[in-house]
């Protein structure tokens, strides 16, 4: 599942995160897509209180991928790819 | 993008050995704004989440960071004013500080203030350093701001006879001493912080600070880190907010505290008057501190000018070294009407309070003066009224 809040400002892109994590069904991968820098400051650890695995990926030119699973294993899988 | 920011700064250091030929104190803020600036960038030190996000998270992380930089901004501002008045005595006040009248107007300031700054997704302050990281919607706000100080400069007369003028000023040291009076505040600063905590004990996300990233012990892996960790990595909350504080007191030592929408006030009155619709001769503002609206001298160069526009720059310097500068253009056009409407709320809500969350709030608990906390408990409210329509807003 791809989100891209590219654009967006506080709070949007943690609302919406908030949002595609509680859909996100088991064994699947959530790419958060943002160019909002605060917003890897709170959806990481807005993922860790709701239990799930997260990785950032700079994407470079201001921009950043936040991976998040349920299973850590989807996030190392999808980096290996 | 890194080499544009070392440049730029390199630039700005030569601007301000041009701006002290203009005046001594034209060149400091310039200094004070660029560092203004380059702290609220680094510690993305955003008031309007700070109020938001205790209703929409339930998370007081950055209002933490607010209140230890008004703590250390509290100590540093008493030491100084009794310095300038050693026996505050009943009507009186410390030159400079923000202490202003409490009344209806604080109070509905704060309010409008607060539903504008989340709406808008940025305050004053968190508008100017965001214009400076690439943020189009903040520009928006900004001419949003600049349209509601030109409406609060129109009919600041009618506030200023229904309510300012006859609104007291309360200033602690006057009441109960310096002592007393930072006691008070202190334990005030210390309640709100450990109600946030227990608020977000209560419901909410308690956000954690990133762990640092472990290097090699040698020294030049020392160095990087700390280049690192100043140019690259978001500094903790807590740090941008003790460094705020501390910058405050230096500008105080220097002349004034912390404050933007005067001056933003003052450019409003200009386009208003180039608009012509000139704005009416403000009654009462030479007897009124802090951030209180003014039509502007004769020069176009002022300190608080090199001030306001020093902590764009100041981020955009520090966005360009951290590598998170980009134009930033919203997808959804009804961002850019939340940005302009917000930006009027704030505009006109500031013009009334006399400040924004810097120069009504961040400055004035610290000038040990009833009116921060009456503003602060406004913006409160506001934020919550705003909250809620948000959610509206998909």
């Amino acid at each position: 599942m791809k989100l891209d809040v590219r654009g967006e400002v506080c709070p949007y892109p943690m609302m919406k995160a908030l949002e595609a994590m509680r859909q996100l069904p088991e064994g699947e991968l959530l790419e958060v897509l943002t160019d909002h820098p605060p917003s890897l400051e709170t959806i990481p650890p807005l993922a860790n209180q709701l239990g799930f695995a997260w990785k950032i990926v700079e994407r470079g030119g201001g921009q950043w991928a936040i991976l998040i699973a349920r299973e850590a294993q989807v996030i190392e899988q999808a980096l290996r790819a | 993008m890194v080499f544009a920011g070392i440049a730029l700064l390199v630039l700005s250091g030569v601007a301000g050995v041009l701006l002290t030929g203009v005046g001594r104190e034209v060149g400091l803020f310039w200094a004070f704004g660029l560092a203004f600036g380059f702290t609220l960038q680094r510690s993305r030190f955003c008031f309007a989440s700070a109020f938001r996000d205790l209703f929409l998270f339930g998370s007081g992380r950055i209002m933490k960071g607010i209140l230890a930089g008004m703590a250390v901004s509290t100590v540093g501002f008493a030491v100084l004013m009794s310095r300038m008045v050693p026996n505050p005595l009943p009507g009186m006040i410390a030159p400079e500080a923000h202490v202003v009248p409490v009344g209806i107007h604080l109070i509905l300031g704060g309010l409008l203030f607060g539903i504008g700054m989340v709406q808008a997704g940025g305050c004053v302050s968190g508008s100017l350093y965001r214009m400076g990281e690439g943020y189009v919607a903040s520009w928006v706000a900004f001419v949003g701001i600049l349209g509601g100080l030109g409406l609060a400069l129109h009919s600041w007369n009618w506030w200023w006879r229904i309510s300012i003028e006859r609104a007291p000023l309360v200033w602690f040291p006057s009441f109960a001493g310096y002592g007393g009076a930072v006691a008070l505040t202190l334990v005030l600063l210390l309640s709100a912080y450990l109600l946030v905590l227990w608020w977000e004990a209560r419901k909410g996300l308690a956000l954690p600070e990133a762990p640092p990233a472990a290097r090699g012990q040698t020294f030049v892996h020392r160095l990087q880190d700390l280049w690192e960790r100043v140019t690259r990595r978001g500094w903790p909350v807590v740090a941008g907010g003790v460094t705020l504080g501390v910058l405050n007191v230096f500008l105080y030592i220097a002349h004034m505290p912390w404050g933007i929408t005067g001056e933003i006030s003052r450019w409003a009155a200009g386009i208003s008057r180039l608009a012509g619709f000139p704005p009416p001769t403000l009654l009462g503002v030479d007897q009124l501190g802090g951030c209180t609206l003014t039509l502007g001298g004769n020069r176009l160069i002022t300190h608080s000018l090199t001030l306001d526009v020093g902590m764009v720059v100041g981020s955009l310097a520090a966005a360009l070294l951290a590598r998170e500068f980009r134009i930033r253009v919203p997808p959804n056009p009804r961002r850019y009407v939340q940005a302009f409407l917000g930006g009027i709320l704030m505009g006109y809500g500031a013009g009334i309070a006399m400040g924004c969350t810097i120069g009504a709030f961040f400055s004035a608990i610290p000038s040990l003066g009833l009116n921060g906390w009456v503003f602060g408990l406004s913006l409160l409210a506001g934020a919550y009224g705003g909250v809620q329509l948000l959610k509206r807003v998909p």
